[in-house]
Order: structure tokens, then C-alpha cells, then sequence
């Protein structure tokens, strides 16, 4: 009690702490739609990761501590193709520049008044799309104090049942037929796009997404190493400029 | 320096580290320093969502247009066509994201048995 500082002393235990109930609640969506769906893409990746030859302890350390699909492929085909370090991880910084407007757009959302910047710094680890989209639909439905603990369980839950999943392929499952890993990948890029465009806010980002959509394969053509980075700012650019301009005269909703 | 440059067993791990782990977070970690006190309502963050949600469409662009493994031998068309299809059928059947994962995926697997 006599480390206890004066701050904590003088406010309430109800406003200082997490209410943890709501971890388990994150925790139980490992049974929803968006888990199969994430579970299926990690079982893609761990047959893509033993067709490259990758032993199954750098699997199962590469995909918890990155926790970006997108990363995990651009890594994986580096390592393939043997590139280098100093092209790699250029290459998969770029595609993962999203993950700060990602982080920003989640943090307001899910901390709580006594919320530090070190909860968040290790909370953010766990940002990537499925459980941020997840967590930006339901959070208006968490008391403060549970959404940031709600978010820890379902992505952390996520990370740890992706990471057997692709472990479990890796080791047991004969080569899938080609059919059944078609399907399996196809699968995210699919949910991807019907759940963000479910969880928009504004008109702004159902035009960025078919913007994006529709300048991701011309800046591939004109710019292959920069792709995602160009079409993704030009596209949010547009859309918010078109969002200021009509929003006046159409509304925002 | 490659992924295989040292015989030793930790090399591979710090490979990862510095090439994959470090690139992608670093982002996640400047989000938080950039985000100050931004609260729900301000103006910036109607901005930053549309840039998030910007470049996750280009994300999505790219698994459909420049697919990895076996997606990646079946022709463009197919793809596309999948992928339209299933969002089309979402967006006129009350937003269920399960009908639109549905919908595509039996596009696709039809189109991969008729051609």
C-alpha cells in the first residue's frame, strides 16, 4: 500500500482499471465468421511455408511477432527467391504503412480515461485488419473500460489459434488439392472488403475502398515496389476530398 | 546478408526480427505516438480512416490482381468476376458479409472446374 502513488490513492479503482471480463468475451469470436475465415488464410500460409522449405520453428515464431498476412507473404517470398535483407524488409515496410492510420484510427476507440502510452505501444502489436475492423464494428457496444481488453482477446486468441493452424499444416496435412487452396485464399480478400465496407463511419470510405481497389493494379503496373503505399494515400486522399466537397450537399452518412 | 548467410541456429529468428517484425510494427508503435489525444469525434480522424481504409482496398486489390500460390494460375477474369460477383450480391441482399464470401467462393470453384 505504501508504493501506491498519489494519483491511485486519490481516484476511484473504477476508473484505474481494465474490466478484463471482456477479454473472454474478445476471446469466444475464435467461433465467428471472421476467425474462420482468418484461420483458413494461416492454413493457405502454412502450406505456402512448407512448399518454400521453411522449418516449422521459424513458422511459428514469424507469425505471431509479425501479425500481418501481407508481411507474412512479401517475407516468405523474399526468403524463397533468396533476397536480402537490406530488399526485404524496405519491401515489407511499405506494404505495412497502413498499419499507422490503422493503429490511429483504433486507439481513440478503445482506450480508457487511464489508459497509458506503454498499454498501447504493446496492445498495438496485435493491429492487423480482421480483429481491427471487428473491433471498430462492435466497440460502441463495450463499455470503455472492456474495449481495449475485448480487442487483447480476440487478437491475441487469433494470433495463437492462427499460429497452431499453420503449425498443424505445416507438419500433418497432405498438399491440399488445388481447388480447396484457391478457395482458401480467396477467402480474405473477399471478407476484407465486405466488412470494412460494413464498418464505415462515412460515404468518405466506401469510396476509398473502390478507389483503392481500382489504383492498386495501375500503380502495380507503374510502380510494382510501391504499389500498395501509392494507390492506398492516393485513394484516402481522394475520397476525403470528395467527402469535404460533397459531404455539404449529399450528407455524410 | 540472407536468410541463410550463418550456420547458427538464432541467425534465422534475427533474420525475421530485422527484416519482417521490425518493418511492420513500426508503424503500430508511430500510430501511437502520432495519435496524441485525437478523440472519437475530431474531423483528423474521419482523414486518417479513409487513408487506412485507402490502403486496405489496395491490399484487397492485390490479392485479387497479383494472387500468390494457386489462385495465381487461375485466369484474371475468373478472379475478378468471383470477386464482383460476390460483392454485387452483398450489397443488394441486406449487407450479410457471409452471402458475399459465399457467393464468390462458388464462382470461383465453378470457374475452376469449367475451365
Amino acid at each position: 500500500m505504501m508504493l501506491l502513488n498519489s494519483d491511485q490513492v486519490h481516484s476511484n479503482n473504477e476508473d484505474q482499471s481494465y474490466d478484463w471480463s471482456w477479454y473472454l468475451q474478445g476471446a469466444r469470436n475464435l467461433f465467428s465468421l471472421p476467425a474462420f475465415i482468418l484461420l483458413s488464410a494461416f492454413v493457405g500460409f502454412g502450406g505456402l511455408a512448407r512448399e518454400a522449405g521453411l522449418p516449422l520453428a521459424h513458422l511459428i515464431f514469424l507469425v505471431p511477432t509479425i501479425w500481418a498476412l501481407p508481411s507474412h507473404l512479401i517475407l516468405l517470398a523474399g526468403i524463397v527467391s533468396g533476397a536480402s535483407l537490406l530488399a526485404i524488409a524496405p519491401a515489407v515496410a511499405l506494404a505495412a504503412i497502413r498499419m499507422m492510420p490503422m493503429t490511429m484510427a483504433l486507439i481513440p476507440e478503445i482506450r480508457a480515461p487511464h489508459t497509458k502510452r506503454w498499454h498501447l505501444l504493446l496492445v498495438s502489436n496485435l493491429v492487423a485488419i480482421t480483429a481491427w475492423v471487428h473491433t471498430l464494428q462492435k466497440a460502441k457496444d463495450i463499455p470503455r473500460r472492456g474495449r481495449l481488453p475485448y480487442f487483447v482477446g480476440f487478437a491475441s486468441t487469433m494470433a495463437i489459434a492462427t499460429t497452431v493452424a499453420a503449425a498443424l499444416v505445416h507438419q500433418l496435412a497432405p498438399s491440399l488439392p488445388p481447388a480447396i487452396m484457391a478457395c482458401l485464399y480467396f477467402l480474405t480478400p473477399i471478407y476484407f472488403a465486405t466488412s470494412i465496407w460494413n464498418t464505415a463511419r462515412a460515404k468518405a470510405e466506401h469510396i476509398a475502398l473502390g478507389v483503392g481497389f481500382v489504383l492498386g493494379p495501375i500503380a502495380t503496373w507503374y510502380m510494382p515496389q510501391a504499389n500498395i503505399l501509392i494507390a492506398g494515400l492516393l485513394a484516402g486522399i481522394v475520397a476525403y476530398a470528395l467527402h469535404r466537397i460533397l459531404a455539404p450537399k449529399i450528407g455524410t452518412e | 546478408m540472407f536468410y541463410n548467410s550463418f550456420e547458427v541456429w538464432w541467425w534465422p529468428f534475427l533474420f525475421i526480427l530485422i527484416a519482417g517484425v521490425v518493418p511492420t510494427s513500426v508503424w503500430r508503435w508511430a500510430g501511437v505516438f502520432l495519435v496524441g489525444n485525437l478523440d472519437e469525434t475530431s474531423e483528423w480522424l474521419v482523414f486518417i480512416r479513409c487513408i487506412a481504409t485507402g490502403l486496405v482496398a489496395a491490399v484487397i486489390a492485390q490479392f485479387v490482381f497479383n494472387p500468390t500460390g494457386t489462385l495465381a494460375e487461375l485466369p484474371l477474369w475468373l478472379r475478378l468476376g468471383a470477386a464482383f460477383g460476390g460483392f454485387g450480391v452483398f450489397l443488394v441482399t441486406g449487407r450479410k458479409v457471409i452471402v458475399g464470401v459465399v457467393v464468390a467462393e462458388v464462382l470461383l470453384l465453378t470457374g475452376f472446374w469449367l475451365t
